[in-house]
């Protein structure tokens, strides 16, 4: 079993509001987030990613249910941890009168880094030129950057992101995107939360998907994809026509598209590469279609809300 | 604990907030300055020659009459059904003397007691301020969630917090104070007389001093944990403005038996090193009526420190307690 950087069980969390009314946040989270990489935290708004991630990190108590995050038990011994994780939860929360540097400063004090790291980690965010300009002065942009900035002053092993692309440009959501996966391939792990699957599946090795505060699936993006009924996968192939009556013997709905094959209700796509393979019949590619990990993703979160 | 409250300092310093806070103390020091001077001034030409020409007259009075005033009334003093008050209380007639007309000096050792206990008001004010927008500010931002996720041990965090707020006050205090004390010195050794300043009056303005500067500290940490509770710079001094007209003046006016109880009066028994109140005391009499008298109490300054040491334990440790379950949710 591979090293988890966050493993929960039975987590709950029953808000109350403030007319007495009980809101279930987090009923029974199981969720496992394998250590190095980046891995898709996914779910529909008021799903209970945020909450989810605040307990993780003892911003709010857990009503039942165990974390572990490095296999230390969480919140208890969250002090022991904490120095290998940075996070961000909804929006950066800095304080809006003090410079970006300033802020930085006073949280590399805190924990005790030499104040170079505040001027390379700006450097590293491309902020280093405004960093001497007020946090309440900065575009979204630049402050998802701060923030990243701060977290990348403890060299953590696992970044937890909170939907971190909300309400940035293209050209912010790519940025983001890329210092993802920059950090994935350092072999740290990037736990990133979206309402948006196809924000996350470009850059995540591995997703969980939840809704109404329980998991609905979990694993790599092609298992996830395996798992829901409505696969669609693209498949390049030389001899069309065998192709097509070995896949539909096997029970699969076979459509010609140009030089591709669309193929339908494979379960797993390794599946297709088996039986083609077994008939001496070898697939040069094999793509499933992006529009059905968004189906998977609706139809999982479509079925709990009913 | 060591470094989170340096950080805390840092931040303390840096903010905006403080820095115009300390300065408008500073700036209402020199007020009351410039308004000793202008009280310890001589007064002007024309008040003195009026004032000498009262005195002449009161003079003359004296010297044509008191030996006739003092003879009838040596014969209304044996008329006197006994027990006879003193002679001399009842008919002496004292020669003026010039100084008794006109501007009084000014005097440092009464003058200075007064200063300090009004000052100890304003630092105690402007600490709640400062200690209660130094920590709402944190929720009322969000910056707060960020800063756990960097120290998730929250007593330290509080502990850290409301220390620094308490001890970055005390230098504003020293400063303030030691600003107000050298300033009026200053000003009364020029114009008024500074020769009853013996060491007893030193010592006794020293410890009103010290105690104004604890004061002021702890001003400062109860000002934290209320910016706490509440959230917002706003609403913590909402709080405190309400609490002081709803409780402090209106029911301790109303019913003025709970005067010991209220915050004010523990705070002047403390500063002022005891203190009187006044309480209406009525009874029924023999013939049937009824009488209410005013009666003069005194509060101690051991009460008073007992009062203000228990208050800050309970509201720091709810504080605590709150704060150590809270959920940060923005
Ligand atoms: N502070 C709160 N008080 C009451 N209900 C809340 C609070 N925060 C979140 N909720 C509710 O809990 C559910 C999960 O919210 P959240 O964790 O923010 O979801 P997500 O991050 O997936 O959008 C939602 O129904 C939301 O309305
Ligand atoms: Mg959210």
């Amino acid at each position: 079993m591979p090293e988890l950087a966050i493993s929960t069980r039975g987590l709950r969390k029953t808000y109350r509001t403030r007319l007495g009314r009980k809101v279930v946040a987090v009923q029974g989270l199981d969720l496992d987030v394998p250590a190095g990489g980046v891995h898709g935290f996914l779910g529909p708004n008021g799903s209970g990613k945020t909450t989810s991630i605040r307990m993780l990190l003892g911003l709010i108590r857990a009503d039942a249910g165990t974390m572990t995050v490095f296999g230390r038990r969480v919140p208890a011994q969250l002090p022991e941890v904490v120095g290998r994780v940075g996070a961000i939860v909804e929006s950066p929360k800095f304080f809006p009168a003090f410079t970006g540097e300033k802020n930085l400063q006073l949280l590399a004090e805190a924990i005790g880094v030499p104040r170079r790291r505040v001027g390379e980690v700006l450097e590293q965010t491309s902020l280093a030129e405004r960093g001497d300009d007020r946090f309440r002065s900065y575009s979204l942009g630049m402050k998802q950057r701060l923030a990243i900035a701060a977290t990348l002053l403890k060299e953590p092993d696992l970044l937890i992101f909170d939907e971190p692309t909300n309400g940035l440009d293209p050209a912010g959501i790519r940025e983001i995107r890329e210092t993802m996966r920059g950090l994935g391939n350092q072999g740290r792990t990037v736990l990133v939360s979206s309402h948006i699957l196809a924000e996350v599946e470009q850059v995540a090795d591995t997703v969980s998907i939840i809704g109404h505060g329980r998991l609905l699936s979990s694993g790599t993006v092609a298992e996830v994809i395996g798992g829901g009924t409505a696969t669609t996968v693209k498949v390049a192939v030389d001899n069309h026509e065998a192709a097509t009556r070995i896949l539909a013997a096997a029970g699969m709905a076979v459509r010609a598209d140009g030089n591709y094959l669309l193929v339908d209700g494979a379960g797993q796509p390794a599946e297709i590469t088996r039986r083609l393979a077994h008939q001496e019949l070898y697939v040069s590619e094999l793509v499933p279609v992006r529009a059905d990990l968004e189906s998977v993703f609706l139809e999982l979160t479509a079925e709990e809300k009913i | 604990m060591v470094r989170l409250t340096t950080v805390e300092l840092h931040r303390l310093v840096a903010r905006r907030m403080t820095v115009i806070g300390v300065v408008g103390l500073l700036l209402i020091t020199l007020l009351l300055l410039f308004a000793t001077w202008l009280e310890a001034r001589p007064s002007s030409a024309v008040e003195q020659r009026a004032a000498q020409s009262q005195y002449e007259i009161a003079h003359q009075q004296w010297v044509d009459g008191h030996v006739a005033n003092e003879a009838a009334c040596n014969e209304q003093w044996e008329k006197q059904p006994d027990p006879k008050p003193k002679r001399e209380d009842m008919c002496s007639y004292p020669e003026p003397r010039p100084e008794e007309f006109g501007k009084p000096p000014a005097v440092f050792a009464e003058l200075m007691p007064d200063l300090l206990h009004g000052v100890s008001y304003l630092l105690l004010f402007a600490a709640f301020l400062l200690g209660a927008s130094f920590v709402a500010a944190e929720f009322s931002t969000g910056a707060i969630g960020n800063w756990l996720t960097f120290e998730p041990r929250r007593l330290r965090v509080y502990g850290s917090k409301l220390l620094a707020a308490a001890i970055g006050l005390v230098p504003v205090a020293v400063v303030v104070l030691g600003v107000l004390v050298v300033g009026t010195y200053l000003i009364v050794d020029q114009l008024g007389s500074t020769a009853t300043t013996t060491g007893k009056v030193w010592g006794d303005l020293l410890a009103t001093a010290g105690r104004a500067v604890v004061l002021t500290a702890l001003g400062a940490a109860l000002g934290g944990v209320i910016g706490l509770l509440l959230r917002h710079t706003a609403a913590a001094i909402g709080l405190a403005m309400g609490y002081l007209v709803l409780v402090e003046a209106i029911f301790g006016n109303l019913l003025n038996k709970v005067q010991p109880w209220l915050v004010r009066l523990n705070f002047e028994a403390f500063i002022r090193h005891d203190t009187t109140y006044y309480v209406n005391q009525c009874s029924s009499t023999s013939d049937g009526g009824y009488l209410c008298n005013s009666v003069v109490k005194t509060l101690t300054f051991e009460r008073g420190a007992w009062y203000l040491g228990i208050l800050a334990v309970v509201l720091v440790v709810f504080g605590a307690a709150v704060f150590h379950r809270r959920d940060i949710n923005s």
